[in-house]
């Protein structure tokens, strides 16, 4: 029996457990327990294993829903004897489901934490009554008893006790014990996924090439034959396999980040996650996804198109492209450096140069260097091609369109280009050796990057577009069956493009603090950019004019494009107007105008290309049925994804941001339905993306089944269409060339400028060289 | 409130009105050619200009309406240009009797410094946006403000979306915004970071308050 001290001792060690919340103490009046630190109860925090608790009643297997069972708890063992006063206590635990004395007991008291334990009457016996009701959820149950054995001399000394545990197995697994998606486990996986099924494609292509003469031995060479061809044909397809993997490999960056955005506060990815993918989203897209698809078409089609057996420097054209994987394997092996980039494809310093930016921003800017070496060298070679190579006949005014259009960008480029490289290298100085080019304290200049970076910046987006004018002009020519209307000023719109482009960079740089009459300056000619635009849509409009429309999937491509682009046109006008850019710069506007011309420009232009070139490049014609069913459900998800995006960006959504936050009682911000817009944005996003598997679909079935192509399939009159599908090596006899015949007699006197650029050639390149 | 600011809404609104007249001019122009003119493949005779592998084709030209197309766009964009022209005077004017208050960007967060500035025009405190604690600035509606900005760090942005405008706080240049809350900003809107600045940036977050 307690004494009335003992009682008074007990007390005040319960108020003590109360307010310092500390691992229990087994009282006579109930134990309770701390899961972490376990029961101290009467000896210390050591268990002893003389006590044996034991709990009956749980299910042998799974538990039903919503049950309650009756338990039985006790133990042997211990000091305790049937003879003593007190005998000894329990607390039970369970992390699921519902504890509670039987009805009318006096034995047993529960926790306010919800545990069950002994009352003061409950502590002179060894086995108590409980029940327990199962939760509905379905998971299974952890259980934790602790009985103390007492041997009833009211003093802790001699007293033991013991721990048990028990799981009671649920019927379903709980969803949040899925293991969550992490978006780089996602990313990796894709990734792999997308490789092995290239792998497998590759085999598959390399199988059914000669089904009959299939031998393994056959393999290597097969390979070996790209990986060291000098063919401008073979340079292209890899380049143009190279763009379409990083297509893919951006695309789904961009589903990555798009399932964050989908709902206001997400947490699919991590702040820093996120901040990486747009990065490397851009990088990819720009660098190892457009620039190698133009490149590759380039490749293909313009020694084709001027007549030329090659291109005229063909070891400096492999370099040029094995230089892109290379760089590509170097801005991805950031991620184990750490963290790849995380500054956006601009890179703007001086957060480029600081150290809170990944460790892997230095092999990002170590990769791109590669890619300028890459674009200089590409330039070099067109260049020199354009110059020197086009078929007797054929002056400078009557080059394709597609063959202009990628002059005026290489140019562009091979001129733009270096500037970007100065600045990389001078990060990449900074990151390593601990140069300041970019150092504020040190006086070093942020805005000498900005300057540097869109220098080049501007450009590259007309670099990159530029082809896809020249890829319409051709499909919309030969689809409507006429000239393209107005030759001589879609030359001089594009050469306007070339130009302007140089001097309008600044439009970027509106908010960047900038010299007022710098941004003035350049608002006026950023709006004049519109002007030989203009010229050129108005004539693929007038090329219809009294022609013969012919619908083919790449028509429908190229009047899509005529749709998106002149929408990206029309926003991009909102741009130069200096009051309203200070509102949409940043913001979702400005991802929307770009896409519209990236995406439904480049894309769809590259897109009008695949299914026009389709079948001189392979000698198989694509399957028109897959190819407007890809159209259709591409054109419509694609706008489905960037329309939104203007509203977004008219709301004040900036870009870049890991999340976005809507208009509470406190503060205004985005509306609420600009919620739903995000998610209608992401659902779309997916579609857009399964769209291009069609694509994926079209261009491996056909060709393997497609019909055999003829040299002429579509009527067009350039020089591509008179060999045969696909062309010999070398494209055209180089002792031989074709020579241009003409509908109608031309003034053959070059005019002033075709005199300049003779002037301006050594003589030895017009003549025949003997090699 | 909305977002934007006077100057931006009321010049949105025009260039929305040419953007649909382009618009429906292209559009009208593409659908109505591309639908009148169209062939069947296969036709014999459909091929107009009688395109031929390896033969440069007829030209296909019109040096007035080539010009008509050069011309009338340059009028609208000398246009757009002009009504874009007139609301820089008031936005780059400087008031030399305007409240300076210093904005500086750190990562991740704003510092606003009121000066000597008194309570009622200029005041600084901390609010809390989803369950952050962020900067509160309140401003008084009609008064003249002159926002100082520059960055400790990294280039951030100072997003004020109620009124449109941003500029660039570039570490080691000092760059201004001048601006005048009228009666009808009274309220509270989010100021965001508008120049990518790192792993926060998103959150990067503050309140301008702007009271009668």
């Amino acid at each position: 029996m307690f004494n009335n001290k003992t009682r008074i001792l007990g007390a005040l060690a319960l108020l003590t457990i109360l307010v310092f919340a500390a691992p229990a103490q087994s009282l006579s009046s109930g134990i309770s327990i701390n899961q972490d630190a376990g029961c101290t109860c009467h000896n210390g925090g050591v268990a002893s294993a003389e006590v044996v608790p034991s709990i009956e009643g749980f299910p042998e297997g799974e538990y039903e829903a919503g049950m309650t069972y009756a338990l039985n708890i006790s133990f042997t063992g211990g000091p305790s004897s049937a003879d003593a006063e007190n005998q000894g206590g329990f607390n039970l635990w369970v992390s699921e489901g519902d504890l509670s004395p039987l009805e009318g007991a006096t034995d047993v008291q529960q926790n306010a934490d919800g545990t069950l334990t002994h009352t003061t009457a409950g502590n002179d016996q060894t086995l108590w009554q409980v029940t327990w009701t199962a939760p509905t959820s379905g998971a299974s149950v952890d259980v934790v008893l602790h009985t103390n054995s007492v041997d009833g001399d009211g003093s802790n000394s001699g007293d033991l006790w013991n721990k048990a545990t028990y799981t009671v197995a649920g019927f379903a697994d709980m969803p949040e014990e899925l293991p969550e998606a992490r978006g780089l486990h996602v990313l990796m996986s894709s990734v792999a996924l997308m490789a092995i099924l290239t792998f497998i494609a590759v085999i598959y292509v390399f199988y059914r090439q000669d089904p009959d003469a299939f031998a393994w031995e056959n393999l290597w060479p097969f390979f070996a034959e790209y990986l060291t061809s000098t063919d401008h044909k073979k340079v292209g397809t890899l380049y143009f396999l190279n763009g379409l993997f990083f297509l893919g490999v951006g695309g789904i960056f961009a589903l990555l980040f798009r399932i964050q955005l989908a709902t206001p506060g997400n947490d699919f990815l991590t702040h820093e996650e996120y901040n990486q993918f747009f990065t490397m989203h851009g990088t990819t897209m720009i660098f190892l996804a457009a620039m190698p698809m133009i490149a590759g078409l380039a490749n293909w089609i313009v020694p084709l198109q001027i007549g030329a057996h090659d291109l005229a420097l063909p070891r400096l054209n492999a370099l040029a492209f094995w230089l892109n994987p290379a760089g590509a394997l170097l801005i991805f092996s950031g991620v184990f450096s750490g963290g790849s980039a995380d500054v956006g494809w601009t890179g703007y310093a001086p957060y480029v140069v600081s150290e809170t930016a990944n460790a892997g921003a230095t092999l990002w800017v170590a990769g791109q260097i590669l890619f300028v070496a890459s674009s200089t060298v590409a330039g070099v070679n067109f260049m020199t091609t354009f110059c020197t190579m086009r078929a007797p006949g054929m002056g400078w005014m009557q080059m394709p369109l597609f063959s202009w259009s990628m002059f005026i960008a290489t140019l562009m480029l091979f001129i733009s280009i270096p500037a970007f490289g100065i600045g990389l290298i001078q990060v990449y100085l900074d990151r390593t050796i601990g140069t300041v080019f970019y150092e504020v304290a040190a006086g070093g200049d942020p805005l000498l990057w900005s300057h540097l970076f869109w220098y080049f910046g501007h450009p590259e987006v007309y670099v990159v577009v530029l082809p896809a004018f020249g890829i319409i002009s051709e499909v919309l020519s030969t689809s409507a069956r006429r000239t393209v209307f107005g030759y001589k000023s879609m030359v001089f719109a594009l050469s306007g493009i070339g130009v302007l482009g140089f001097v309008v960079y600044g439009h970027h740089m509106f908010t960047s603090g900038m010299s007022p009459l710098l941004r003035f300056v350049t608002m006026l000619l950023t709006m004049l950019v519109a002007v030989p635009t203009g010229i050129k849509v108005f004539n693929w409009l007038q090329t219809m004019h009294g022609g013969s429309l012919v619908y083919r999937t790449h028509t429908l491509w190229a009047l899509g494009f005529l749709v998106t682009f002149t929408l990206g046109g029309i926003s991009g006008m909102y741009f130069p107007s200096v009051p309203m850019d200070v509102h949409l710069h940043e913001t979702y506007f400005v991802i929307a105008h770009f896409h519209y011309v990236f995406v439904g420009g480049i894309v769809f232009g590259l897109y009008a290309a695949i299914y026009y070139w389709y079948p001189k490049a392979t000698g198989r014609m694509l399957n028109e049925r897959i190819g407007v069913i890809h159209f259709i459900t591409g054109f419509m998800s694609y706008n489905l994804i960037f329309w939104p995006m203007h509203r977004l960006g008219i709301w004040g959504m900036p870009r870049r941001q890991h999340t976005y936050f809507l208009s509470t009682d406190d503060y205004f911000a985005l509306p609420a339905e600009a919620a739903d817009w995000n998610m209608m944005i992401t659902v779309a996003a997916f579609m857009f993306f399964a769209t291009n598997l069609i694509l994926v679909y079209n261009i491996l079935s056909s060709a393997m089944r497609g019909e055999k192509a003829p040299k002429d399939p579509w009527g067009g009159w350039s020089f591509e269409w008179t060999t045969t599908s696909p062309p010999p090596t070398p494209s055209f006899s180089q002792e031989h060339p074709p020579v241009l015949q003409f509908a109608e007699v031309h003034e053959s006197e070059p005019g002033f400028f075709g005199r300049m650029l003779e002037r301006m050639m050594v003589d030895e390149d017009n003549q025949e060289v003997s090699h | 409130m909305q977002a934007g600011g006077d100057i931006f809404n009321a010049l949105f609104d025009e260039f929305v009105f040419w953007s649909l007249i382009v618009g429906a001019i292209t559009f009208g122009w593409m659908f109505h050619h591309s639908l009148r003119y169209r062939s069947k493949d296969g036709e014999p005779d459909n091929n107009v200009d009688n395109l031929t592998p390896g033969v440069f084709p007829v030209e296909n030209d019109n040096l007035k309406m080539e010009l008509a197309w050069t011309i009338i766009p340059f009028i609208l964009i000398v246009y757009l240009t002009w009504i874009s022209w007139g609301p820089l005077d008031e936005m780059w004017t400087a008031d030399d009797d305007a409240h300076v208050i210093h904005v500086t960007g750190y990562q991740w967060f704003w510092e606003f410094d009121c000066g000597d500035l008194d309570e009622d025009i200029c005041a600084t405190s901390y609010t809390t946006v989803e369950g952050e604690t962020r900067p509160l600035l309140s401003l008084k509606a009609g008064e003249s403000y002159n926002f100082t900005i520059n960055s400790d760090d990294v280039t951030h942005a100072p997003f004020f979306v109620d009124w449109g405008l941003k500029e660039d706080a570039v570490p080691g240049l000092e760059t201004r915004l001048y601006y005048t809350p009228s009666a009808d900003e009274i309220g509270s809107s989010l100021l965001y970071c508008a120049e990518y600045c790192g792993d926060d940036h998103g959150y990067m977050t503050a309140v301008v308050e702007v009271h009668a």
